[in-house]
């Protein structure tokens, strides 16, 4: 068959972005917000009708279909017309059609700013919340953006380390039910995360074992995998990820009276100028010397008309600190991040530690900030030299020594979806799918297990 | 929501950037793989070194098929392409594996080109339905008696634009029949889609206001008008038959009247499939989204039917019957 030819679609979904493409490229080719915008019930009809061209019964949108061949100019006020002189006793007359009026990603965020349509984001910490949302984004996301027949295409998705089966299960339900994919591959972020990092230079064997560090939008996970496997017991997660530090930046902002505190402002300044240093409080001196440090940033409205300056001062280091020292920014959890990674690796059988510690991958858009693999490598080499060097004491023997290296690399923002791409493209990749045939032999219970990918 | 665009938005969005960044001075490096409906696959390089210059190449399943019909699709794509500033179809840096190659010259191109480029396989697609537009003006200019007999020995042109689907265009003087072929896969597809059409069939009876859109058949057995045709194809029919469906848009010489006109109709047939398909999944979603409301509804009710737990170690009464407390 010749859907054989065509490269297999690769979704990241993550509580803030979605990160859509082909297998093959080296990065996604859309990326937007995981939103949607729904039209709130009751409102609908005055909705649909100021909507334009999207004609919501499917009747109305048919007959816009159609006499677009006719009176091309008309399709939208006529659709209004057609709404109300629609006869009743017709299936679409009989109720709303408020499920087919909706947008995703950036027009939703756009849309929800109007009066009729409210904005929902159905991921929450990773997990699906709103299956029915998350069918019909889904279902845009295919069709509008990616252009694609399912039914042509192998799909590849990701989930979070320790979703439930359960879940799983409805992904397959939906992906092959509704939408009649040709196969299915769910593979668990981490290990997509530690696939991409053999694009690095520093990594030598393309082994599947390595702790990853995955920071997005919502959560930040510590998962240590071995030769693929994820090692579930040992999963550790800290509530702080990029919403936070977003919002500790806006609360600085606010504190100090900037003229524009809001949340896109607060984003876009911890994108553009935050980082790691090594030391608060030389940081915190170097400031104070050197006004340098300190930047501006400008907040221009759409039109370009008005101009808002934002001083930029020492959140840009202290921002990004909120990892290291958790008890600037919340008051109930107060572990460092090299803690928790070190907490992590020894939770894990012993004979894997030696290979989580040397390779320690970054993923997700929480981890861009420079310097922060290299002020991670440093504070937990720290740690781990100080117990060796105890172990060596009370022992009296000497160590060999391990060896703690974090692996940042090019692709680490989009680290999950590019991942995904790297073996979606192989060769084999099909023959770890479960295809419709199989579903439809199984029921969804399949896709409770995947085999696992071993690429060389 | 509902609508497809005709362009690709990835397209799009690729040469809009690429675009930007030229102008910026910082060109990209690129090298993307773009799909599309019905098995086409799109590819946007740069031109080797040179960074102002990028190629676009597509290959379709339906190429083929469109040259067929009047074997010179290269020629009606060089000329759509030079409609604008900066494209330009080139068989010289003809990509391997894909069917046709253009130009980009981002020193050059508008938003105006970036769309045309976007279209790129609508304009694959639409060759067939020009042919048709011209013949069917050409017989119409014809007399009387020679108008019918000519229309009668008009060939109907057919696009295999997927595997065991067809859509077969049959221009007449006074009308143009495009017919598609479908199969369904699924089952539970069949349904949905039954019910669709009959609805779109339905439409247009109903509702005065759209009388002017194309009228809409649709049937089980093949139409007269590519009864011979179809029977070419009539070996795939073998095992599929009883899923084959014929939906026939009769377009009258209003719909191809003017440029823009033409452009409408077809870049919406060239759609239509995918438009189909895309609204089952949507009443399909619609079904789900109904059945989960109704299961919790259920649990809901199974909830309240639950016993309460108490049992009669921890609700001790005293003789009189009052309950203990601890
Ligand atoms: N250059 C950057 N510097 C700092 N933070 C960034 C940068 N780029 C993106 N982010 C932040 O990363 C977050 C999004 O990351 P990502 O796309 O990995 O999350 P996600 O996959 O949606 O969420 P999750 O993995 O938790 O489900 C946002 O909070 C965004 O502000
Ligand atoms: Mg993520």
């Amino acid at each position: 068959m010749s859907y054989l030819n065509n490269p297999a679609v690769v979704m990241d979904n993550g509580t803030g972005l979605t990160k859509l493409g082909f297998a093959g490229n080296d990065s996604p080719s859309w990326v937007f917000p995981t939103a949607i915008a729904t039209a709130q019930s009751g409102k609908s009809q005055s909705s649909s009708n100021k909507s334009t061209g999207f004609g919501s019964s499917s009747a109305n949108a048919q007959s816009s279909y159609l006499s677009g061949g006719g009176n091309s100019t008309s399709a939208t006020d006529f659709n209004s017309l057609a709404s109300s002189t629609l006869i009743s006793n017709n299936l679409a007359g009989k109720r709303g059609t408020e499920d087919l009026d909706f947008y995703i990603g950036n027009e939703a965020l756009v849309a929800s700013q109007g009066p009729s349509y409210s904005l929902s984001y159905p991921i929450r910490h990773g997990q699906v919340e709103n299956w029915d949302h998350m069918e019909r984004f889904w279902e845009n996301s295919i069709f509008k953006y990616l252009r694609t027949e399912p039914e042509d295409h192998f799909f590849l998705l990701t989930e979070p380390p320790l979703n439930p089966p359960e879940n799983r299960q409805q992904v397959a339900e939906i992906f092959f039910e509704s939408f009649n994919c040709a196969g299915l591959y769910i593979a668990v972020q981490a290990v997509l995360a530690l696939a991409a990092s053999w694009t690095s230079s520093k990594v030598t064997d393309r082994s599947l074992t390595g702790t990853v560090i995955d920071s997005g939008d919502g959560v930040t996970h510590v998962i240590p995998v071995a030769e693929g496997y994820v090692i579930g017991s040992a999963i550790k997660n800290i509530p702080i990820a990029g919403r936070d530090i977003t919002l500790f930046i806006q609360s600085l902002l606010r504190e100090r009276g900037e003229q524009d505190a809001s949340l896109r402002t607060a984003e876009r300044i911890k994108q553009e100028y935050c980082y790691v240093c090594p030391d608060i409080v030389k940081e915190f001196n170097k400031f104070d010397r050197d006004s340098e440090k300190f930047a501006q940033f400008i907040v221009e409205n759409k039109e370009r008309t008005t101009k808002k300056v934002v001083d930029v001062g020492y959140e840009r280091f202290l921002a990004p600190e909120i990892f290291f020292n958790p008890e600037i920014a919340s008051s109930d959890f107060l572990t460092p991040l090299p803690v928790v990674v070190d907490e992590t690796i020894q939770a894990c059988p012993i004979d894997v530690r030696k290979g989580l510690y040397n390779n320690i991958v970054l993923s997700g858009g929480s981890t861009m900030f420079k310097d922060f693999g290299r002020r991670l490598q440093r504070d937990l080499k720290g740690i781990v030299n100080d117990r060796i060097s105890q172990s060596e004491k009370l022992s009296g023997t000497r160590s060999t020594g391990v060896d703690v290296s974090v692996i940042s690399h090019k692709r680490q923002r989009n680290a999950v979806w590019f991942g995904g791409s790297l073996l979606a493209q192989t060769g084999e990749f099909k023959s770890y799918c479960h295809t419709k045939q199989d579903y439809e032999e199984y029921g969804p219970d399949i896709v409770r297990n995947f085999s696992l990918f071993n690429m060389i | 929501m509902l609508h497809l665009k005709p362009y690709n938005l990835l397209v799009q969005k690729t040469l809009t950037e690429a675009l930007e960044a030229y102008n910026n001075g910082s060109p990209l490096t690129l090298d993307r793989i773009i799909s599309d409906f019905d098995y086409t696959t799109l590819h946007i390089t740069n031109d080797g070194t040179d960074k102002s210059n990028l190629l676009v190449s597509i290959r379709t399943k339906a190429t083929q098929s469109c040259n067929e019909s009047g074997n010179d699709l290269q020629g009606f794509l060089q000329a759509k392409f030079d409609e604008v500033p900066g494209l330009a179809l080139s068989s010289a840096k003809k990509e391997a594996g894909y069917d046709f190659t253009i130009t980009v010259d981002l020193s050059q191109i508008t938003a105006q080109s970036i769309v045309q480029a976007s279209l790129f396989k609508i304009l694959v697609m639409s060759y067939p339905f020009y042919l048709a537009f011209g013949q069917s003006n050409a017989l119409s200019q014809l007399n009387e008696i020679d108008q019918v007999e000519k229309s009668k020995e008009a060939r109907a042109m057919v696009i295999k634009y997927r595997d065991d689907e067809n859509i077969y265009i049959k221009p007449s003087f006074d009308r143009i029949t495009v017919i598609f072929e479908t199969i369904f896969q699924d089952e539970t597809d069949k349904v949905f889609g039954k019910v669709f059409l009959q609805e779109f069939v339905d439409a247009r009876k109903r509702n005065r206001s759209i009388q002017s859109a194309p009228q809409v058949l649709f049937s089980h057995e093949p139409p007269l008008e590519i009864q011979e045709v179809a029977q070419q194809h009539a070996h795939v029919a073998g095992a599929k038959k009883s899923t084959r469906r014929f939906i026939t848009f009769v377009l009258f010489p209003r719909h191809y009247s003017s440029d823009e006109l033409m452009f409408t109709s077809v870049s919406q047939l060239a759609l239509f499939r995918n438009y189909f398909h895309y609204h089952i999944k949507c009443a399909k979603a619609y079904m789900h989204s109904r059945m989960r409301y109704r299961v919790d509804t259920f649990i809901k009710v199974l909830n309240r039917a639950k016993l309460d737990e108490e049992t009669e170690s921890d609700s001790r009464r005293t003789i009189t019957g009052r309950k203990m407390v601890y």
